[in-house]
């Protein structure tokens, strides 16, 4: 016997049972699948990022002064959101008064109240005069109502801008003697509208992406990467401990002691062990890696650089569930020890936070004291296009931790069991 | 009678094993700590740290317009600007790239002179749009050029009036009018039915983290409850008990009593934890708090009665669990809140169980809400409880 009649006897024991596979390649492709779904094209189908409307609750009680004009400014911005532009944004309905409006958002029919105070048109035509329009909004919610106000805002910002340039006009006219003439702050405010309806304000601004392409990627596409990363990284971890827990099993089983009375030496049958679990975690990550390009159309980098990082992944994986596995008495104690451990050094590690933004710096510089995160910091790297010299120090310090792992596991196995 | 003393003899199996504390209480609290501290610490404002979006400036221009431009955003409520040297143009993609700057803005060359002649001019923005911070900081720079550009249309009016005066005046005149637009909105968060003297003090990163840790870990503490039903079956005790006076009902209802119980007792623990060592405030409300844990234990242990149905070996108990925990929890807004998912996956996340469940803790610690306003959650979930229990008690065999 060789170690690779030991390697493919662990190898089809692995291969064979359904939670392996479903801890290999199922629940790591199913929580980034729902990553995916939830923030990635698959929600509108056609590979953009589609929201769900915000229901916007609209009590109007703007008020206009019998010697006005008929022109009603909360009308006009009720008509701006109903813009057809903006169906697919927002959802419009009435509110007879402020407290029915305030209802329905303490009620959850709908996300925003949007209350138009009596003194709008007022504040928009008056010279000195202001309003503020409420939003008052459902706390669970972020995005929905930071659109609804920048909508509003923009659509304030052209009775403001109206405004200050019949103030500017007027008052230039006063410093050059002309005194105040209140037909030269409409023809100011009627200039000004114009220019709004000629001009494209997004069309000031030339927008490009960190790496410089022009074309910005989707949101959900833009962050499977790194969670897949990091969920692959766990899976191979935890695939790693398992593999290595063939060594207690067998003892339990009293086939390791049996194991041991054939001509086959003892670094033969240990090594066959690490080379079964070796070569499972290739397995697994070339799966893993393969599937997640097909079904997310996640671009892995360079390739010379992934394999690198699956190689500093599998020995770094490898050598930390041999020692994990060293410590471990019984078969009993492996499920609870496999889950805490590696889900500690795991979340410590950074594998489950990829994708929140604005994470405390403090986190990055943890993240670094756990294998597992050095492992994130090569696929980053990877995924963000590095080439192989860039990506050698992680690489070197993950093969360095597994092999110093690897050495106090087999120290220990060898101890107990030789 | 019979009931009770098969749901004790389950309760004293399953807190015999110290993986059921792992399991149960450990992990989610572990998860509850992390989350709400990384989320926490992501939301929360700091005091003598400006809250606003960090956005780099290159001013190649030197103009009066883009000194306009900088005061702008100055004034800003949501962005700050950073002047920055023109350095090597990798080192600031990769500020922007790393989180460090917000956006960058470059003002280019001859930007002041092009609209001072009322010819088109552009500024160059490199933002990550695929960040929720890029994304605020691109549509605020909007506002703010939507604003230079009107003041500098203000200056040409004012110019087109009168020939005389000179265009700067009106510029600086109209960038200052800006600080205090006449039309403006105030946003106000809903605080449901609470007074001024009862505010809302849960923290949204624990508030969160612990009512979607307390769902997510409902489900998983079921591994070792369900685990029982299994073992019994395999070594065919579930059998032997049929030839004792015990009724088939009864021995279900006596594994499902003690399923509820456990998850019972988790949730209790996990709520008087979340209230006084994260700060997230259950207290305001316990008897909808109540009401929430004892229908999500219900649900829960339906599931686990379901669980252990279908399962035929151990091996399966855990990957069942772990699957319902992920699909349960991730559609059900465990994870992140719902309005920041896809329009689909938010819709279908609203059927699930466990959205009702974080609906109805959502009511409570973040909405403000009085007990009213947890029965129709409390109500869907029973419903779910009901429809699961009866799926496998269908599904149930002794052998």
């Amino acid at each position: 016997m060789n170690f690779i009649d030991v390697a493919v006897k662990d190898l089809k024991r692995v291969f064979r049972s359904v939670f392996a596979l479903i801890m290999m390649f199922g629940a790591p492709l199913l929580i980034a699948g729902l990553l995916y779904f939830a923030f990635g094209g698959l929600a509108s189908g056609n590979g953009s990022f589609t929201l769900a409307r915000t229901r916007v609750v609209i009590a109007n009680l703007d008020q206009i002064s019998p010697s006005a004009s008929s022109f009603k400014a909360g009308d006009m911005l009720i008509k701006f959101l109903r813009n057809e532009d903006l169906t697919d944004i927002v959802e419009l309905t009435m509110a007879p008064d402020e407290a029915s409006a305030r209802s329905a958002v303490d009620r959850q029919q709908a996300d925003v109240a949007l209350i138009i105070p009596a003194n709008f048109t007022q504040a928009a035509l008056t010279p000195g005069q202001n309003a503020a329009v409420l939003l008052y909004q459902d706390p669970t919610l972020t995005i929905g109502p930071g659109i609804v106000k920048d909508l509003v805002n923009h659509f304030m910002d052209g009775f403001s801008g109206a405004k200050i340039a019949a103030k500017v006009t007027n008052a230039a006219a006063q410093a050059s003697g002309s005194g105040t003439d209140p037909s030269l702050s409409a023809w100011a405010a009627q200039q000004y509208a114009t220019y709004l309806e000629s001009s494209s304000h997004a069309a000031a601004l030339h927008i490009t992406a960190p790496s410089g392409s022009a074309e910005q990627t989707a949101s959900g596409l833009a962050m499977i990467g790194p969670i897949m990363a990091g969920m692959m990284i766990f899976f191979v971890f935890f695939m790693g401990a398992n593999g290595a827990e063939s060594i207690i099993r067998e003892h339990e089983e009293g086939t390791l002691s049996r194991l041991f009375t054939t001509p086959a030496s003892a670094i033969t049958i240990l090594g066959g062990k690490f080379m079964g679990v070796f070569v499972t975690l290739v397995i697994q990550t070339t799966v893993l890696l393969a599937a997640s390009a097909l079904i997310f159309h996640i671009s892995w980098g360079e390739p010379l650089s992934v394999v690198l990082a699956t190689f500093g992944l599998i020995v770094a994986a490898t050598g930390f569930g041999v020692m994990l596995m060293s410590f471990i008495k019984s078969t009993r104690q492996t499920g609870p020890i496999l889950g805490g451990v590696l889900t500690l050094t795991g979340m410590l590690g950074g594998l489950i936070t990829n994708g929140i933004p604005n994470i405390p710096a403090v986190m990055d510089k943890i993240a670094l004291t756990m294998p597992q995160g050095w492992a994130m910091h090569t696929w980053k790297l990877t995924l963000a296009g590095s080439g192989a010299g860039a990506i050698m120090l992680p690489v070197m310090v993950l093969v360095i931790l597994g092999a110093l792992f690897f050495t106090v596991g087999l120290m220990l196995f060898r101890r107990r069991f030789i | 009678m019979r009931i009770l003393d098969l749901a004790f003899k389950d309760l004293s199996q399953i807190l015999r094993d110290w993986k059921s504390g792992l399991f149960l209480l450990v992990m989610p609290l572990l998860f509850t700590l992390f989350f709400g501290f990384v989320m926490g610490s992501a939301s929360a404002p700091k005091p003598d740290v400006d809250p606003r979006l960090p956005v780099g400036v290159i001013d190649q221009d030197g103009g009066s317009l883009a000194m306009n431009l900088k005061t702008l955003l100055e004034n800003s409520e949501v962005v700050r600007p950073v002047v920055l040297d023109e350095k090597d143009a990798n080192q600031l993609n990769q500020m922007v790239e790393d989180g460090d700057l917000a956006a960058l803005v470059i003002i280019p060359a001859g930007y002041t002179t092009q609209l001072l002649a009322d010819q088109p001019g552009m500024l160059e923005v490199i933002v990550n749009q695929s960040q929720p911070a890029g994304q605020t900081a691109s549509r605020a720079l909007e506002t703010v050029t939507g604003r230079l550009l009107g003041a500098v249309e203000a200056a040409h009016i004012s110019k087109s009036a009168n020939q005389q005066i000179n265009v700067q005046d009106s510029l600086g005149k109209a960038i200052a009018a800006w600080e205090a637009p006449a039309l403006t909105v105030s946003v106000e968060k809903a605080t449901g039915n609470t007074t001024q003297n009862e505010q809302i003090t849960s923290s949204s990163g624990y508030a969160q983290a612990s009512a979607g840790m307390m769902v997510q870990f409902s489900i998983f503490g079921l591994i070792t409850s369900a685990m029982v039903l299994v073992l019994e079956r395999k070594s065919r005790t579930l059998q032997r008990l049929l030839s004792s006076p015990i009724q088939r009902v009864e021995v279900i209802a006596g594994h499902v009593l003690a399923m509820f119980c456990i998850v019972f007792a988790q949730q209790l623990i996990l709520v008087f934890v979340g209230q006084f060592v994260f700060g997230v405030d259950y207290a305001r409300q316990p008897l909808a708090i109540l009401l929430m844990i004892t229908v999500l234990s219900l649900w829960a242990a339906s599931l686990g009665l379901l669980i252990s149905a279908i399962s035929r070996k151990e091996d399966q108990v855990i990957t069942l669990s772990l699957v319902a925990m992920f699909i349960f929890a991730a559609l059900g807004g465990a994870w992140f809140p719902l309005e920041v998912a896809g329009k689909t996956f938010a819709a279908i996340g609203h059927v699930m169980p466990t959205a009702w469940a974080m609906d109805g803790f959502q009511n409570i610690l973040m909405r403000g809400l009085a007990f009213p306003s947890v029965l129709m959650p409390a109500g869907i979930l029973l419903a779910y409880a009901l429809a699961f229990f009866g799926l496998a008690v269908w599904r149930f065999r002794f052998e």
